[in-house]
């Protein structure tokens, strides 16, 4: 077991005053707060400095924490003293209640002072209620929002043994990812969340949907884009192509001078659903390299034949 | 560890499939009637019924109400702080999707 230093987390000396702590905290979890903060570490930053905020902001917590005694250091081995952990509950971020891929309940210090704080409190000490409702994010492709899908989703959650031990308990469940789903989207599963209390009905499961980033699409809602590079005489003469899409593949056909950017709209070819997306293929134009005499030829031919200023609105 | 397979689940979708009442939405959100009552006169919720026992949400208050709560608790913002940093919150979604739809690979 590694000890912490809730004071270093939150980047105090030990002697801050109260006052001092809340305002660290609160700048702090404005900066790394996960809804709000683009810091890849985020999740866990955030998770740590509630933890260590939750022990310090309450002298009494502050004071036991203290006599662990200042010579610890942030990471160092440490053992706590047997049997402190009998008999606590989980607590956790609010909507995020013990699950996902980085919830690491079972701590030490998040029990011994945890606890006292307040965790774990509320409907789970009735005679009867209903479980508590979950929440996990699951990854799929586009190709899966095209045609549907069957997703093994991997939970991790800390549940409470006979022994009043806390052990974690893996389950996977295959989910049944309906055709035409968005990101951003959730997905409910009835009853599969937190077990209930008594005769109380279990909690449900709710799953947002997150697309991983794909090589070629690019998503908007219903819609998908796709840049479409061009040769400039293909460009310039208008072709006929063939263009690979979600589904498989089209027969295009570009218009002559057709520019960069320009955006060919496959009506009906997004995201199915009530309301199908478009599908829009944007065009590109890439140069041929003047890498041979022959090309070099092409190229001063081409200036010759075309009075081109393309600088003639600066 | 133990490990539990359970086969082949069927869901519905939030935002397209059901409705939430205000009892369901509390549950899910976790956040209390009071926070989403509050969200509901400051204008973040927009249920269907006029009175709250029956009031329906579609999908996505589930969102709103859970990101609400977790600001409300968490970052201790009261409710027009809170409207406010949903309306922004979303506007940066939307400026982001429109980045990436623009951005070339």
């Amino acid at each position: 077991m590694k000890f912490k230093d809730y004071y270093e987390t939150l980047g105090l000396k030990r002697d801050a005053t109260q006052e001092q702590i809340k305002s660290a905290y609160r700048k702090l979890a404005r900066k790394f707060h996960p809804d709000v903060s683009k810091e890849a570490d985020a999740e866990t930053r955030f998770k740590e400095m509630g933890e260590a905020y939750k022990v310090l902001k309450d002298p009494e917590t502050r004071a036991s924490y203290d006599q662990l005694g200042a010579n610890w250091q942030n990471g160092q081995d440490f053992q706590p003293p047997p049997n402190a952990d009998a008999g606590f509950e989980f607590g956790g971020r609010g909507g995020h209640a013990g699950f996902g891929e980085s919830s690491d309940f079972g701590d030490y210090f998040e029990r011994m002072f945890g606890q006292q704080t307040g965790f774990g409190q509320g409907r789970r000490r009735q005679a009867h209620a209903q479980g508590e409702d979950h929440h996990a994010k699951v990854r799929i492709d586009l190709e899966d929002a095209y045609r549907g899908a069957e997703r093994n989703v991997s939970l991790r959650m800390p549940v409470v043994d006979d022994h009043g031990h806390v052990i974690t308990k893996d389950r996977t469940l295959s989910v049944n990812i309906p055709k035409g789903i968005r990101a951003g989207q959730t997905l409910r599963l009835s009853g599969q969340g937190g077990p209930g209390v008594g005769e109380g009905k279990a909690g449900d499961l709710y799953l947002e949907i997150v697309f991983r980033p794909h090589p070629r699409y690019r998503i908007d809602g219903r819609d998908v884009y796709v840049d479409l590079p061009l040769a400039p005489w293909e460009a310039a003469l208008g072709a006929s192509l063939t263009v690979p899409i979600p589904e498989g593949s089209v027969e295009l056909a570009i218009p002559p001078n057709s520019v960069v950017g320009r955006k060919l709209r496959l009506k009906g070819k997004g995201i199915p659903g009530k309301e199908t997306g478009d599908l829009y293929v944007v065009l590109n134009v890439v140069l041929p390299p003047a890498d041979t005499e022959q090309a070099k030829e092409a190229y001063r031919k081409l200036q010759e034949a075309i009075p081109f200023n393309p600088r003639a609105v600066l | 560890m133990s490990k539990t397979v359970i086969n082949y689940l069927e869901c519905q979708v939030v935002e397209e499939d059901i409705h939430l009442t205000l009892f369901e939405l509390c549950q899910a959100s976790q956040a209390s009637e009071e926070i989403i009552i509050s969200l509901v006169l400051e204008g973040v919720l927009e249920p269907i019924g006029q009175q709250a026992h029956d009031w329906q949400f579609t999908g996505p208050s589930l969102r709103r109400a859970k990101l609400a709560q977790q600001l409300t608790e968490e970052l201790q913002i009261n409710t027009p702080g809170v409207a406010l940093a949903l309306d922004l919150l979303e506007r940066i979604d939307t400026l982001q999707a429109q980045l990436t739809r623009l951005s070339r690979q």
